[in-house]
């Protein structure tokens, strides 16, 4: 038989090297003409795999945590490219640059390929599975915590039943540039902490810094509903308005960006508030009272945005109904971030939005399978725990904490007085190189697995993750397995029917077929369809809001005060190419430049070039950012879209691990945040930080996409903008 | 094709398409990018590295105008002295505009560069002898030269990474000039297929990478002679002509009319196949 001499493996290498080698040599002389390799054909080959002949495969993007439904395209048992599932609700067919790298995380050389101890040394699986069971022995339960990232679907199902198992509630689910108080926020006013944001039907979007197109919560959905809002439609055009301190990619299409003073976005809510009121909108006597202290006066004031400005917002805010009203990181981000996202959600009432424009999500008829969000809080709580020697066996997946805390908060000394520290990892990141036991993980294009989503398309679905290949390694295993057999450790019983997590996972779908609204189909045929459509729906009951927005209990302190020794805002920037920093090591999304700065390949500072002329600096001087955590340097920007009181440095980059493509680019601005927090949340406060900057003396070229005249089109018209009262979009195709 | 026939008969050779006498009958392919949905996410940058095997050459390598991005976002600011940019960025994807007086086709010593009967300014690879006539001579800047033989350079494909290659494109070697096809590959295959069942390609059968990726779905593509297809209908409300005499109606009013659509650098009468529609940006606000 075939298959003993040559598996399906070394065929795909065969062949995998064979379309290498004909490339390399052009024309001509290929390896395997020359006899240095052979190219060996099926005999019976697998009904899916014909040589030439594109198949497709729909799973789910595990890239971020949006879980956009992909389709995977395959070529002789290879995926080669990754497309939107057009069934889908939350990306309709569409992807993110990030997304479409998920095939460069697959192939991605520098993964973790064996079970292996702190120094290097390989063990085989048996051994690190026995090795976890004998030191978990004789340690108490409220000694044991896992740290991961957001998690749903039936890997968090087997996470909560081995926490029951050793007997700990420590799970402690951290992400590290996730909206989080802005999620409490909402919680308070609208009584879920996601609700569903209509952009399509929304004639005005008032943004305060919640950059939906780039990074923020599900941006191929929102991108999808920008698309259609700004299309003429029957309701018109739709107008974006974007507040923040530092443009993001969403400020950069606003039709008005507005530069606030950073910190000040609740004062600025209630100043529209107030405005409205003067326009004649009706207000409820608390709110009335609260904005009362808001004129126009004061505000300009307070938050540098002019009175015209804001008179005009009102006005337009009045005049088009129903808007939307979003409060993202850049107001969340500081010691009393709860009370601008509460302002500014109240602003959402003030308008009758709730219920128009802010809908209701489906209810995840499962609470086992929701997604626990993850947190910045989480990671702190963790982290007194192990510097109180608290912990004494850490199990850590999906997270890389080392890296994504301030050097402040020390977590990497702490994390030294955990006796057994267990990484699930992809890669040897800066967490993983701390860990005395380190477990190689499919990619997420070889592994099973569900998720439900936070932010839901039409209704409430299970997506489905399937592999689209093959393992590429043999030694690596699914998260889903690793826990089904530490969980055979404790509860041989209960599990020992499923061989694997597949079984374990298809049982649990398919036995709950009728909640999936396939009550009559038979299993096989559930299941396949399932596979196929890649996402079922759950027989979800439509939510419903609370909208219980009150002004009483808003408290806006005064602006922050000049700091003499640090004078500026430091506004860390989430990038939606680099987000935390996880993706560093692919190699697409280093290359693809940053969309405002156009930089590739390294770490910047903006500075408004007002603020430069003032420090005599000039594009690519190396400068030194000092906060009172610590300070790092790095290639100035000149960048008009940040207001003078403030510097933005990019999160991601300043890898010292990870792999040939993230070690030693850029630096990481994680390290010197001040280690503040919002006051109601307890996350940490990532606009806080105050810096001074000086220069170094060393100046270099700045790599990136822009010309040499910068953002000028030299008298050209290649980027052209009309105003809408030149032009008629009613009509159009 | 001797040089006496080429001098003899160069009227006949160097025409624009489609000339009057011989339009095009089945195919012309075309897009239309709206520029005010587009937020410049680079996400269909990103899909055309996926999809047509384009080489990461590194921090070094970009420094030196060396990179092979064939779709950019180009990003520009106002200059008109404001304190900020308060109507935010202009982004344009930037790639081959398929012009059909292509300035780049006339100057390849070796024909490398030419005309396809449906319509796309093509590359072939095997015939280009790196003179780089042709980048120099094209306006919009969108060609890419190997300067480096990339399949055998350290890191770019390294290991596994070679399994990702797209087995329907070409990768290329060193001293070949490359840039965007429109992804004739996809369009290949979908001509086949459609010549199989004896009819044309629908409109919306093939998508190019780009498109398919863009989360906003700012670029519209397809056939110009299928007056139903989408994008034959937006040019024609545009009133974008593929070869325009003179000047396309928009410019011919003065201070323009309320159409969005144009073509850049309409002036060099190179003649794009691809239209943009003009950034808007509310004048109440
Ligand atoms: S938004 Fe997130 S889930 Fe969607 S394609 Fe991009 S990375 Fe993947
Ligand atoms: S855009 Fe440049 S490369 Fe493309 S056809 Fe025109 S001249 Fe040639
Ligand atoms: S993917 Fe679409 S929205 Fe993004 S830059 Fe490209 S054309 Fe613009």
């Amino acid at each position: 038989m075939i298959e003993n001499s040559f598996d399906r493996r070394d065929f795909l290498k065969v062949l995998g090297w064979g379309g290498a080698a004909v490339t390399l040599s052009g024309c001509g002389f290929t390896s395997v003409q020359d006899g240095v390799e052979t190219v060996v054909s099926y005999v019976e080959p697998p009904e899916y795999a014909i040589p030439g002949i594109s198949v497709y495969f729909n799973s789910t993007c595990a890239q971020c945590d949006a879980g956009c439904n992909i389709t995977g395209r395959l070529r002789e048992g290879r995926v080669l490219k990754l497309e939107g599932n057009t069934s889908s609700t939350i990306n309709y067919g569409k992807m993110c640059g990030l997304g479409q790298a998920g095939v460069q995380a697959h192939y991605n050389p520098d993964r973790v390929r064996e079970p292996m101890l702190r120094g290097g040394e390989v063990l085989a699986w048996d051994k690190a599975l026995g090795m976890i069971n004998d030191k978990l022995s004789g340690v108490k339960g409220d000694e044991i915590a896992f740290l991961t990232g957001s998690v749903s679907g039936h890997v968090k199902v087997l996470l909560q039943n081995y926490l029951e198992a050793l007997g700990t509630k420590n799970h402690y689910a951290y992400e590290a540039v996730a909206p989080s108080v802005v999620r409490a926020a909402n919680k308070k006013a609208y009584g879920v902490e996601m609700p569903r944001l209509r952009l399509d039907k929304a004639k005005v979007v008032v943004s305060f810094g919640a950059d939906f197109l780039g990074a923020w919560v599900s941006p191929v959905n929102f991108s999808q509903q920008y698309g259609k809002f700004r299309k003429a439609g029957d309701t018109g055009r739709g107008v974006l308005v974007q507040i923040e301190s530092k443009m993001t990619l969403t400020g950069a299409n606003a039709d008005r960006w507005i530069a606030i003073r950073p910190g000040t976005e609740g004062i600025l809510a209630l100043g529209i508030i107030h405005a409205l009121g003067a326009a004649g909108l009706s207000l409820p006597a608390d709110v009335a009272a609260v904005s009362k202290a808001y004129d126009a006066a004061r505000v300009t004031k307070d938050t540098g945005v002019s009175a015209e400005q804001i008179e005009k917002l009102a006005a337009l805010l009045k005049e088009r109904s129903p808007s939307l009203v979003i409060a993202g990181s850049a107001a969340e981000g500081y010691v009393h971030g709860s009370q601008n996202a509460a302002a500014i959600n109240l602003l959402n009432s003030v308008l009758g939005n709730i219920g128009k424009t802010i809908e209701a999500p489906t209810n995840v008829p499962f609470p086992q399978v929701a997604v626990t969000t993850g947190n910045r809080s989480s990671v702190q709580a963790l982290n007194d725990s192990m510097a109180n020697g608290k912990v004494k066996v850490l199990f850590s997946y999906g997270a890389n904490p080392v890296f994504t805390t301030p050097t402040a908060l020390k977590f990497k000394e702490n994390l030294s007085k955990v006796g057994f520290k267990v990484v699930f990892a992809h890669y040897l990141d800066e967490t993983t190189q701390e860990a005395d036991l380190v477990l190689p993980l499919d990619s997420a294009l070889e592994d099973w697995g569900t998720s439900v989503p936070e932010y839901q398309g039409e209704s409430a679905q299970l997506s489905i993750q399937q592999p689209l290949m093959e393992k590429l390694h043999a030694n690596t295993r699914g998260v889903g397995d690793i826990l089904l057999a530490l969980l055979k450790q404790r509860r041989a019983n209960e599990y020992k029917d499923y061989e694997d997590f597949y079984s374990y996972l298809r049982n649990a779908v398919v036995k709950n077929k009728s909640a999936l609204g396939s009550a009559g189909e038979d299993d096989d045929t559930f299941w396949t369809g399932a596979l196929s459509k890649g996402l079922v729906y759950f027989n979800g009951s439509k939510g419903s809001l609370s909208a219980k927005s009150s002004a009483a209990g808003i408290v806006l302190p005064a602006p922050a005060e000049e700091d003499a020794a640090y004078p500026l805002h430091l506004i860390p920037a989430v990038t939606a190419n680099l987000r935390d920093g996880r993706h560093a090591n692919l190699p697409w999304l280093q290359e693809s430049p940053d969309p405002m700065t156009t930089i590739v390949w390294d770490s910047w500072v903006e500075l408004h070039p007002k603020t430069a002329a003032k420090l005599g600096i000039v594009e690519g001087d190396i400068i030194e950012v000092t906060s009172r955590s610590g300070s790092i340097k790095a290639q100035a920007y000149l960048f008009p879209g940040i207001h003078p009181d403030a510097v933005s440095m990019p999160l991601g980059n300043g890898h010292v691990a990870m792999g040939r493509w993230a070690k030693d680019v850029g630096v990481n601005a994680f390290g010197i945040l001040d280690q503040v927090v919002d006051k109601e949340t307890g996350e940490l406060a990532f606009n806080e930080t105050r810096v001074k900057i000086s220069k170094t003396g060393k100046r270099v070229i700045v790599v990136k996409d822009e010309g040499f005249i910068g953002g000028s089109q030299a008298g050209n018209k290649i980027a052209v903008r009309a105003s809408t009262d030149e032009v008629e979009l009613s009509g159009e195709v | 094709m001797s040089v006496s026939n080429m001098l003899e008969n160069w009227s006949k050779f160097r025409h624009m398409h489609p000339v009057d006498d011989a339009p095009y009958t089945e195919y012309k392919w075309a897009m239309s990018i709206d520029l005010d949905a587009c937020s410049g996410c680079n996400a269909c940058s990103v899909a055309c590295y996926a999809e047509n095997n384009l080489a990461v050459v590194g921090k070094e390598k970009y420094n030196a105008g060396q990179e092979m991005h064939w779709m950019r976002i180009e990003r520009y600011w106002d200059e008109d002295g404001r304190e900020f940019p308060d109507q935010g960025a202009q982004f344009i994807p930037m790639m081959c505009q398929h012009c059909e007086a292509a300035p780049c086709e006339t100057v390849c010593p070796v024909g490398a560069t030419n005309h396809t009967a449906d319509g796309l300014n093509s590359q072939v690879y095997n015939r280009c002898i790196g003179s780089r006539y042709c980048s120099a001579n094209c306006p919009f800047k969108v060609r890419y030269f190997n300067w480096y033989d990339y399949p055998t350079t350290n890191n770019v494909w390294p290991d596994e990474m070679t399994q990702q290659l797209n087995p329907d494109v070409t990768v290329r070697g060193k001293g070949v000039m490359e840039k965007c096809t429109f992804c004739v590959q996809r369009l290949e295959r979908a001509k086949n297929n459609a010549r199989t069942e004896g009819r044309l390609v629908h409109d919306g059968e093939v998508q190019t990478a780009c498109q398919q990726a863009c989360p906003t779905s700012a670029i519209s593509f397809g056939n110009l002679v299928e007056p139903e297809s989408k994008v034959a209908k937006q040019w024609a409300h545009q009133q974008v002509e593929l070869a325009a005499k003179d000047a396309q109606a928009k410019d011919e009013q003065e201070g323009g009319s309320d159409l969005r659509g144009y073509r850049i650098f309409e002036e060099l009468r190179a003649y794009p196949s691809v239209m943009y529609l003009e950034r808007v940006r509310e004048s109440a606000i």
